[in-house]
């Protein structure tokens, strides 16, 4: 890599930490004018600045109002890039469907683990908030999901969680998906308890256990 | 001469010696209208969110069931959100209302209504009218009026993304809108007390230290929550304030609340909270989980450990299962009845 490469990636990943969106879309801009390779400078460039971001939300230097910001500016820098992948570069990406159960309205725990997980070379189908158990199964079904994410903040909609995992062992599916569960009310105990796949207690800990939820697989393949 | 659960709760506020700590749940975000209770005496919900008589009803319901000493009213976070111009789903029996639609894409947006016509909107009336039957029904029991806090409404009619995002981006948009709602908070407020209401609680489960962070913590969620306490104390009630998970973050900021009490989450640990700050009035924190999944033993153990840290007003930590059991409930407001003894 060269230094100026170098550089234009260090000025893409400073952008997303101090969450100035319209630096991300400039030098977005500059790669692409350069003919830089739009996978790299996604790679080390957004997704590092991402990855850093999520370390200071980590650290509590940052709060769930810059991990946004940073987000906003990741997702800037991205427009501008996407379209110069080449076709071989945009690989196929382990599929996750999200949303918050039904009975629940509040989603911003959802959203970050949204960006998170896209941040980590998810794609993410987000069927938004109050979502009945159906909904969940269907579009895992529909898309071929790996991961089923299910959120939720009010401890009187924890049951639709269970009920998801429910439908999908009726259905005789079970294995083809995998559960993860969060929010304020969830712990541990009760994903066991529901039989779901995984905990997370936020949105770092939602992308490790993602990534290792579906780890071995590619391991076998 | 034993007091009356009136007097303890405002002694207790202001800060004089009391026979034992009282046991309350507010309503609000803290609503103990559950299951059980409404499966009893035929006192349901959603319908008690709508008509005062109802709502006076179910609460004096829940006092007598659960033996929290006190009513508190209303029994959702909606009743602000919905005059302010966002949609609600009015929930069902088991699961509370909720905001399906917040009416503003951004803070800039947001159109500033005359404060008296929204008074005379939605639910406000039957709310404040349900706290004049109550306070004259008993007059020995505090009636709690419960407000959502500042910053939970202004993000209950923005989308609470952008709102988020704003709060760094367009603070003076942010300002504004915070403003304005906090105006129209403490008028509701004073309704409550005009009619009858002996305490206001204010819930802001947006203000956490959690999701916004010190810094704006004390620039939004102190600021505004200040006005407001404020404008309720110019009324001559004592306020109480609730703020949600994790505190740690924001621990510095919450002596510079002006509340009469701070209630706090499950994971606080109240009694060094205590120590650090011994001016605080202190309020909680009995697990909701234990109250929803536990047995009445455990429940009156952990409860009789509450009283005994000196814990000054013993409640639940958080918003109730509307699935737990009476008799958990029942459990933990006798332990604290009998003094916390036994354990």
């Amino acid at each position: 890599m060269s230094a100026s490469e170098r550089e234009l990636f260090q000025r893409l990943s400073d952008a997303v930490v101090e969450m100035d969106e319209d630096e991300a879309v400039a030098v977005a801009n500059e790669v692409v004018e350069r003919g830089i390779d739009a996978y790299r400078a996604i790679e080390q460039g957004l997704s590092a600045g991402m990855e850093r971001a999520g370390q200071l939300f980590d650290e509590e230097e940052y709060f769930i109002p810059e991990l946004l910001m940073c987000s906003d500016a990741m997702y800037a820098g991205m427009d501008v890039l996407k379209p110069h992948l080449r076709s071989d570069e945009v690989a196929e990406k382990r599929k996750v469907v999200i949303g918050v159960v039904e009975g629940d309205t509040h989603d911003i725990g959802k959203n970050l683990v949204k960006i998170m997980l896209e941040t980590s070379g998810f794609a993410v189908t987000d069927l938004g908030r109050d979502i009945p158990p159906g909904r969940f199964v269907e579009t895992a079904k529909e898309i071929g999901a790996d991961i089923i994410a299910l959120s939720t903040l009010m401890t009187t909609t924890m049951e639709g969680m269970g009920a998801v995992v429910r439908q999908l062992s009726e259905e005789g599916i079970r294995d083809r998906f995998k559960v993860i569960v969060g929010g304020g009310p969830i712990s541990q105990g009760f994903a066991d308890r529901i039989g779901a796949d995984g905990y997370a207690v936020n949105a770092a800990d939602a992308i490790r256990l993602a990534r290792s939820l579906v780890a071995p697989a590619e391991a076998a393949a | 001469m034993s007091l009356s659960p009136k007097e303890r709760l405002l002694d207790t506020l202001a800060k004089k010696k009391v026979d034992r700590p009282p046991v309350i749940c507010t309503g609000g975000m803290m609503n103990a209208a559950v299951v059980d209770v409404m499966t009893r005496t035929g006192h349901t919900l959603p319908e008690g969110h709508f008509r005062s008589d109802l709502m006076a009803e179910l609460a004096t319901d829940v006092n007598h069931d659960t033996g929290f000493e006190n009513f508190g009213i209303p029994f959702c976070m909606t009743v602000e959100a919905e005059v302010l111009g966002s949609e609600i789903d009015f929930g069902t029996l088991a699961c509370e209302p909720k905001i399906t639609h917040e009416s503003f894409a951004s803070n800039a947006l947001v159109q500033f209504r005359d404060i008296d016509t929204m008074l005379d909107s939605g639910r406000i009336r039957q709310v404040a009218e349900a706290a004049l039957l109550l306070s004259r029904s008993n007059p020995d029991v505090p009636v709690i009026g419960s407000i959502t806090g500042p910053v939970s409404t202004a993000a209950s009619i923005v989308d609470p993304m952008t709102f988020l995002k704003e709060l760094h981006k367009k603070r003076e948009d942010s300002h504004r809108v915070l403003d304005y709602v906090s105006e129209f908070l403490i008028s509701f407020a004073r309704l409550l007390v005009e009619g009858g209401a002996s305490a206001i609680c204010i819930g802001d489960p947006t203000a956490t230290g959690e999701i916004l962070g010190p810094r704006l913590f004390q620039e939004y969620a102190v600021t505004y929550l200040n006005k407001v306490i404020d404008g309720i104390h110019a009324t001559g009630v004592p306020v109480l304030v609730h703020i949600c998970g994790e505190m740690k973050a924001v621990t510095p900021s919450i002596p510079k609340l002006h509340s009469d009490a701070i209630s706090t989450d499950a994971f606080v640990n109240l009694k060094l909270l205590k120590e650090e700050y011994p001016q605080l009035t202190t309020m909680g924190n009995l697990s909701t989980f234990l109250l929803e999944l536990g047995d009445p033993d455990k429940v009156s153990r952990h409860t009789a450990g509450l009283v005994r840290d000196g814990i000054d007003i013993i409640s639940p930590a958080c918003g109730l299962s509307t699935a737990s059991a009476v008799g958990n409930i029942q459990a933990m407001t006798q332990t604290v009845k009998d003094g916390g003894r036994g354990w």
